[in-house]
């Protein structure tokens, strides 16, 4: 409408003057289109905004599993810091013997620290987290060793695992056990948690467009007849889908920004009883964001997809519109 | 300008539409085109329009063999004509203006070119006063007048028109007639297809005339 005004305006003075260059043409239609198509769903606020909270939707559930798996794995660097080495004395150690044993290990190199459990702080404690006091205290000798919780030095794993070596070779030491196996767990459960997230943010992707496909296609329906008209009177494919991709992308660029928004409330929403939560473990811990990068990725991400489902749409439904 | 040599055309295997047509139009002849409906106008419209293909025998205008046109091309072939529909087919959504200058905007045309060009159009029909006003508030005559200047609007070669007047009384009819008759004036080649027997006699163009597919009579109306 502002092209044709100015058209209108400038026209009745000027000159004529040539027609400009493809290039140009091409870049004024693609700047009419963008606005024009922007315009269309400015028009109908609701209906836009019932397709785009649908792409946001869409985005939130891949965007904050992923982000979920993302303080997993910020805890997980935590937890690193406090790998121990639990070394278990034989059987026939007493109660002295693994005083003494304790007070060795604990001046070995290395060694930062060591907790003695007896053996019957063993079994209390596994009563305890087990809540299987009946069938233990049928037995008559305590089962468990004793034991000596040990922090090493360095946690690093080839560290770890030299110094329970060395541990190993100590008298009285039955095995030496390394309590990096539930950290291999928690980080073999992330990975399964990042494929989930993938596996989402490609069904949730589909989902996107199929929502914009589906809306595109409706507004391809109700604007058939022009389609048959510009058509007719020699339009290319290109110039007939170009607004429909525009209000792809625009849709898309809409979901992407409200699923930030989205994100960022509930950020906010969780970010207290979290907070709340990691004090009473004695952690600090915060709720990540998205960040620049990732949240441009998103945008950028979002946009791309509604514009590749108008792009299905619109192709989908010129062939069945053949000008009668 | 238009040949069409042994051209046939069926719809589904058996209904044969046209069958063995020939025919050439010079550059810058006005024809008729008449024959009862279903005798096969709108058949032959949409193969010089390239809407469909031939079934049997060449289509050629203004120098393509259609049926070798690829398809990337059929666009810039189809704005070297210009049509004018029964029902005229304005959009409703945008001002006369618009709707003239729809054909300059798909082809890129500068905006002050185009604006120029479109109230030439508009002024030819009579209309150029009205050219804000949106379509519905024109009535029936002054519609086909806009859909006649859009056709008209970038000059074409070659100006086709599938039954025009159908809705129009005898004088309005008369008067598309006559502006066809302008255009023609000018060196645009024009085919019209009409049943209105009555107003095609008293012009004195070239008539061809169709039935059941077939092209029974090409002669200049007595």
């Amino acid at each position: 409408m502002s092209q044709r005004q100015e058209a209108t305006r400038r026209g009745a003075r000027k000159p004529q003057r040539r027609a400009g260059g493809g290039g140009r043409a091409w870049l004024r239609h693609h700047r009419a289109m963008l606005g024009d198509s922007a315009l269309r769903l400015i028009k109908r606020p609701v209906a836009t905004l019932l397709t785009m909270l649908a792409i946001a939707i869409a985005l939130i559930l891949p965007a904050g599993l992923w982000l979920a798996l993302d303080s997993a794995r910020l805890l997980d660097a935590e937890l690193d810091e406090s790998a121990t080495l639990t070394v278990y004395f034989d059987a026939g150690v007493d109660e002295s013997g693994a005083m003494t044993l304790a007070g060795q290990i604990g001046s070995q190199p290395g060694v930062a620290g060591t907790r003695l459990i007896t053996a019957a702080e063993g079994l209390a404690e596994f009563q305890q987290t087990l809540g299987v006091d009946d069938a233990l205290t049928q037995l008559e000798d305590n089962p468990l060793p004793a034991s000596v919780v040990v922090t090493p030095e360095n946690p690093d794993p080839a560290e770890v695992q030299a110094l329970s070596q060395q541990l190993q070779k100590l008298d009285g030491v039955d095995e030496v056990r390394l309590d990096l196996a539930w950290l291999d767990r928690l980080q073999q459960l992330a990975e399964v948690g990042q494929r989930v997230a993938l596996a989402l943010a490609l069904l949730f992707g589909l989902g996107v467009l199929l929502v914009v496909g589906n809306t595109v296609r409706l507004a391809v329906e109700s604007r058939r007849q022009e389609i048959e008209v510009v058509t007719l009177i020699g339009a290319t494919h290109a110039f007939v889908r170009r607004p429909f991709l525009y209000s792809g992308a625009w849709y898309g660029l809409g979901g992407g920004i409200l699923a930030l928004a989205i994100l960022a409330l509930g950020g906010n929403w969780l970010a207290a009883p979290v907070a709340a939560l990691a004090q009473s473990y004695g952690a600090h811990f915060a709720l990540p964001s998205l960040g620049l990068t990732n949240s441009a990725f998103l945008l950028f991400f979002s946009t791309l997809l509604g514009w590749l489902g108008a792009w299905l749409a619109v192709g989908r439904h010129l062939a069945d519109i053949k000008p009668r | 300008m238009i040949a069409f040599e042994h051209v046939g055309k069926r719809y589904g295997g058996r209904f044969e539409a046209l069958a063995d047509i020939n025919f050439r139009v010079g550059r810058g002849e006005m024809v008729f085109l008449t024959g009862h409906s279903g005798a096969g106008k709108s058949s032959l419209l949409r193969l010089i329009m390239r809407l469909e293909r031939p079934s049997r025998g060449r289509v050629l205008v203004a120098g393509h063999d259609l049926d070798r046109l690829h398809i990337s091309q059929v666009p810039y072939y189809r704005r070297q004509i210009g049509v004018v529909f029964q029902d005229h087919q304005l959009l409703f959504d945008r001002d006369i203006f618009s709707n003239v200058a729809l054909p300059l905007t798909i082809q890129g045309i500068e905006p002050v070119d185009a604006a120029r060009r479109v109230r030439a159009a508009l002024d030819k029909v009579g209309l150029l006063h009205r050219e804000r006003a949106l379509p519905i508030e024109l009535s029936t005559g002054e519609q086909q007048r806009v859909g006649i200047a859009r056709a008209v609007v970038n000059k074409p070669a070659l100006l086709l028109a599938d039954e025009p007047t159908g809705n129009l009384d005898p004088q309005l009819s008369t008067d598309i007639m006559r502006l066809f008759e302008d255009f023609n004036r000018i060196g645009t080649t024009v085919m019209v297809a009409s049943h209105d027997l009555a107003l095609i006699a008293r012009l004195r163009h070239r008539v061809l005339e169709l039935r059941e597919g077939r092209l029974v009579n090409d002669e200049v109306a007595a």
